[in-house]
C-alpha cells in the first residue's frame, strides 16, 4: 500500500501536468513534420512543370523517330528502284552473251539487298521511341500520384507556398528554369540566320 | 495455309511511330494493303466494317486496350477467326499467358525484327 496517497487535488495537478507534458510534445513534433514537409510540400508545386517537361520529351523523340523514317523510307523506295533497274540491265547483258558484265551488277544488287536489311533494321531500331514513351507516360502517372498526396500534405500543414510564389530556388529551381528557357524560347536556326543576316552574316 | 499477301492487314496502336515501324516491315514482307487504327475501339470498327486477314495490335491503348479488343473479336461470330498477332512492351510471363487465354494468335515482345515479324507469320499461316 502506498504510505503517502494522493489526494484528489494531487492527482487533478499530476494528471494536468502530464496532459501539458502531452501538449508540449505534440506541438513539438507538428514543428518538426512542418519543417520536413514544408520543402517538400513547396517542391510538389513544381511537379506540374516536371511533367510537362516528361511529355514535351516524349514529343521531341516522336518526331525525331518519325524524322529518320521518313528518310529511310526515301532510301528504301530509291533501293527498290535501282534494284529493278540492276535486274533489267543483268538480264539484258546477258541476253547479248555479256555474262561477266552481268555477273557485276548481280554483286551490285547483292549489295542492295544487304543495305534491304539494313534500311529494315533501321526502322525496327526506332521502336525505342515506344518503349521509351510508354515508361516516361507510367513516370507521369506516378508524379501526378505523388503530387496529389503532397498537396494533400500542404492542406494538413496549413502551409501556404513561400514569398516567390512557390518558385523553387536552388539547383532543382534553376534547372526547371532552364528547362523552360530551352522549350519556350529556344531559337530556330531559321530565326538565328535571320538575325545573323541582319548583322551582316551571309 | 500462306499467308495472303493481297490481304488486308490491321495495325492497331496509339503510337504514330509504332504503327509505322510495323506497316514498314509488313510491307518489306510483301503486305501492301496494310490499315491502321489508334486503339480498340477504332480497330472494331473497321473490323466490322470490311474483311481483314490478320490484325497486329499493341496491348497498352487508351480508350481500348489491345486485350480487350482481342477479347471482343473472339467473341464476335464474325469476326472471331481473324487472327491477332500481339506486339507489346507487356513482357511478364502472366500478361502472354492472359493473351493466350483471350486466344492470340501469336506474341511478339517489343523491340522486335523483321526476322521475328516474319517467323510468327509464317507460324499463325502455316
Amino acid at each position: 500500500m502506498n504510505p503517502h496517497p494522493m489526494n484528489a487535488e494531487q492527482r487533478a495537478e499530476a494528471i494536468y501536468k502530464e496532459i501539458g507534458a502531452l501538449a508540449r510534445f505534440v506541438e513539438h513534433a507538428m514543428k518538426t513534420v512542418a519543417e520536413i514537409g514544408r520543402p517538400v510540400a513547396e517542391s510538389s508545386l513544381e511537379l506540374p512543370t516536371v511533367t510537362s517537361h516528361l511529355t514535351d520529351l516524349v514529343k521531341m523523340t516522336e518526331e525525331g523517330a518519325m524524322e529518320v523514317m521518313r528518310l529511310t523510307e526515301l532510301m528504301q523506295e530509291d533501293r527498290a528502284t535501282v534494284t529493278r533497274e540492276c535486274r533489267a540491265i543483268a538480264g539484258d547483258l546477258r541476253a547479248i552473251g555479256q555474262g561477266d558484265l552481268a555477273g557485276r551488277v548481280e554483286q551490285v544488287l547483292a549489295i542492295l539487298n544487304q543495305d534491304e536489311r539494313r534500311l529494315t533494321n533501321i526502322m525496327t531500331a526506332l521502336s525505342f521511341q515506344d518503349l521509351a514513351a510508354q515508361r516516361v507516360k507510367k513516370l507521369v502517372a506516378i508524379l501526378e500520384d505523388v503530387r496529389e498526396k503532397l498537396v494533400k500534405l500542404v492542406v494538413v500543414l496549413g502551409d501556404k507556398p513561400n514569398g516567390n510564389g512557390g518558385r523553387l530556388e536552388g539547383r532543382v529551381g534553376e534547372l526547371l528554369k532552364e528547362l523552360g528557357q530551352s522549350r519556350d524560347s529556344a531559337m530556330k536556326q531559321r530565326v538565328a540566320d535571320e538575325i545573323l543576316a541582319k548583322f551582316g552574316f551571309e | 495455309m500462306p499467308a495472303d499477301p493481297t490481304m488486308k492487314v490491321l495495325v492497331v496502336d496509339d503510337m504514330a511511330t509504332m504503327r509505322r515501324i510495323v506497316k514498314n516491315v509488313l510491307k518489306q514482307l510483301g503486305f501492301n494493303r496494310v490499315d491502321e487504327a489508334e486503339n480498340g475501339v477504332e480497330a472494331l470498327q473497321k473490323l466490322k466494317a470490311e474483311p481483314y486477314g490478320l490484325v497486329v495490335s499493341d496491348w497498352n491503348m487508351p480508350v481500348m486496350t489491345g486485350i480487350d479488343m482481342l477479347r471482343a473479336i473472339r467473341a464476335d461470330e464474325k469476326l472471331k477467326s481473324i487472327p491477332v498477332l500481339m506486339v507489346t512492351a507487356e513482357a511478364q510471363q502472366s500478361n502472354l499467358i492472359e493473351a493466350i487465354q483471350a486466344g492470340v494468335s501469336n506474341y511478339i515482345v517489343k523491340p522486335f525484327t523483321a526476322e521475328t515479324m516474319q517467323d510468327k507469320l509464317n507460324k499463325i499461316f502455316k
